[in-house]
């Protein structure tokens, strides 16, 4: 596996669905703070990863409408590190019978706590994901990380011909779909050109201005055949969930959010094969039914999808992997006005990856809950009922759904 | 004069791999179990968790899969942009990473035959012969 330190999931069993519930969520300044960095204003000073650990909490739990001692557990979960849990809840202002680092994408933390609440050993949870990427001047690709890291699924063993970058899977998933299906550069467009138009209804998302087209075209490339605009962002943030179980979600002033079904899974060899070649459709397909099982839902009755747009070409696999339109067919779904308002399955409506934020997972949950809660305004999809989320990584996927526990 | 490049990854199995492409032998793992030819070089079968994995020449025949083309300097001056790459269906089945000689990605079309040559490079290691692609 590429990234190693999963957190383990339950599995997925119908007496784990709807168990728990997301009862509060906080986010950071997206926008604002992105901004900021851009700018560098002088004596600026980027947040730290605890403060804006800390913002995302005090929002989540104003949204929730809990008191400090309502929470019994903090998990903490870092991509690129982060203050120890125990001095995290004492600058939170809490005092958790229990604080950990649970992990760090949004790769399997959620069915964890889940799976604490409901075996006793937690109660009210908050969960927050921090990262200070792109303060610290991360590039993902290149010498970051030194080839002595070298694994066998590791892109950093190509290094002799200059392959590395996250960037670069996209790329030849790309090419390889636009010579086998007859597509080209300006037809992928319309995919983070529609995510871009979601993001136009969001003050929060990072990039809010919608393109065209032409300019999509005109656009540098970062490995060819993907341009900037098919890539998704870097930012520094935080998100806050607070998660307790379901019967005392039921007390609670929100509508509370259900975690309903999950699933995961991995391509465990042919790496290259699969990923460019079939484009994790089996992994992706399987992992989607059996979460759909455990929530006892079919893909009809899923109303929004937030896909991980790491890439414009993966939101199309996942849009095509799910099933929610067939092999080949995804761009022309979007072309369509399928994946909006008013389409067959609204995606990534608050701006996804490319144009909202880039929490590596974690970002798109707060759009779920203000969706399945009617609080998304102009942009609220009528009538939800369940909504699906994917983490999908070069070599894996994990999906979860959410349904209104009202 | 030989090519400079980013480092090749080491240790077990990687120096065997190289050695072979120094004598112009592209070298792939097979199990002595299942079959299955793993690329990149593993320490255990990803197919069936064997360790009996041994080297062995393969054509070097394959087909083009995919290419894309870098445009941002990951590596600084040691690889000037714009460079290609490529990936390549081997006939014995391994989806293999490289860089196209003597054709560019423009010119590249989904399944065009090609076939491994060496090129002479040098890295942080020292002097060795990297596989890369020609029209077949
Ligand atoms: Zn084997």
């Amino acid at each position: 596996m590429s990234d190693a330190g999963m957190t383990p999931m339950p599995p997925s069993l119908r007496e784990y669905s709807r168990r728990a519930s997301i009862v509060g969520v906080g986010e950071t300044d997206y926008h604002k703070d992105y901004q900021a960095e851009r700018k560098r204003a002088e004596g600026y000073e980027p947040p730290t990863v605890d403060d804006l650990c800390k913002l995302a909490f005090d929002r989540a739990m104003a949204d929730a409408g809990l008191k400090p001692g309502d929470i019994d557990a903090l998990a903490m979960h870092y991509t690129f590190g982060g203050p120890d849990p125990d001095e995290m809840a004492s600058y939170l202002g809490i005092t958790p019978e229990k604080a950990w680092v649970n992990g760090h994408i949004f790769a399997g933390p959620l069915p964890n706590i889940v799976g604490r609440i409901m075996s006793g050993e937690v109660k009210t949870v908050a969960m927050i994901f921090g990262i200070g990427n792109r303060s610290a001047g991360r590039q993902f690709g290149g010498n970051t990380y030194g080839a002595g890291m070298a694994g066998p699924s590791s892109y950093y063993y190509f290094h002799p011909w200059g392959w590395s970058s996250q960037a670069a899977h996209w790329a030849m998933m790309a090419q390889r779909y636009f010579a086998k299906f007859g597509k080209r550069e300006e037809d992928l467009g319309h995919v983070p050109m529609v995510v871009r138009q979601h993001a136009s209804t969001n003050d929060n998302a990072i990039m809010q201005k919608p393109f065209t087209i032409d300019e999509y075209m005109a656009s540098r490339y970062i490995v060819r055949p993907l341009h900037l605009y098919d890539i998704c962002l870097v930012n520094d943030g935080a998100v806050c969930l607070i998660v307790t179980a379901a019967d005392r979600a039921r007390d609670m002033v929100k509508v509370p959010v259900d975690v309903a079904g999950w699933s995961e899974s991995y391509i465990t060899q042919d790496k290259f094969k699969v990923m460019v070649d079939e484009r994790l459709r089996p992994q992706i397909q399987s992992a989607g039914n059996e979460a759909l099982a455990m929530a006892g839902l079919s893909l009809d009755d899923i109303g929004q999808f937030e896909g991980y747009d790491v890439a414009s070409i993966h939101l199309v696999n996942q849009l095509e992997g799910f099933g929610f339109t067939p092999d080949g067919t995804g761009i022309d779904f979007c072309i369509d006005g399928q994946m909006t308002l008013g389409g067959r399955i609204p995606t990534n409506i608050a701006g996804g990856n490319m144009s909202d934020n880039y929490m590596q997972g974690w970002g798109q949950v707060p759009e779920i809950v203000r969706q399945l809660r009617g609080e998304a305004g102009s942009r609220q999809i009528a009538g939800l009922n369940a909504s699906l989320s994917a983490m999908t990584q070069t070599d894996c996927v994990h999906p979860v759904i959410y349904t209104r526990g009202d | 004069m030989a090519e400079k490049r980013p480092p090749r990854a080491m240790g077990p199995g990687n120096e065997e791999f190289w050695q072979g492409c120094a004598r112009g032998e592209l070298l792939i793992q097979k199990c002595g179990n299942c079959g299955h030819r793993p690329w990149p070089v593993v320490q255990t079968c990803e197919q069936c968790g064997s360790d009996k994995l041994a080297f062995e020449k393969v054509s070097g025949n394959g087909k083009l899969a995919s290419w894309c083309t870098f445009e941002r300097p990951y590596y600084g001056d040691l690889m000037p942009v714009p460079y290609d790459t490529i990936l390549v269906e081997l006939d014995e089945g391994p989806w293999f990473i490289s860089n196209p000689s003597g054709f560019a990605n423009t010119d590249a079309e989904l399944g065009m035959p090609v076939k491994v040559t060496f090129l002479d490079c040098e890295d942080s290691h020292g002097e060795f012969r990297l596989p890369v692609f020609e029209r077949a």
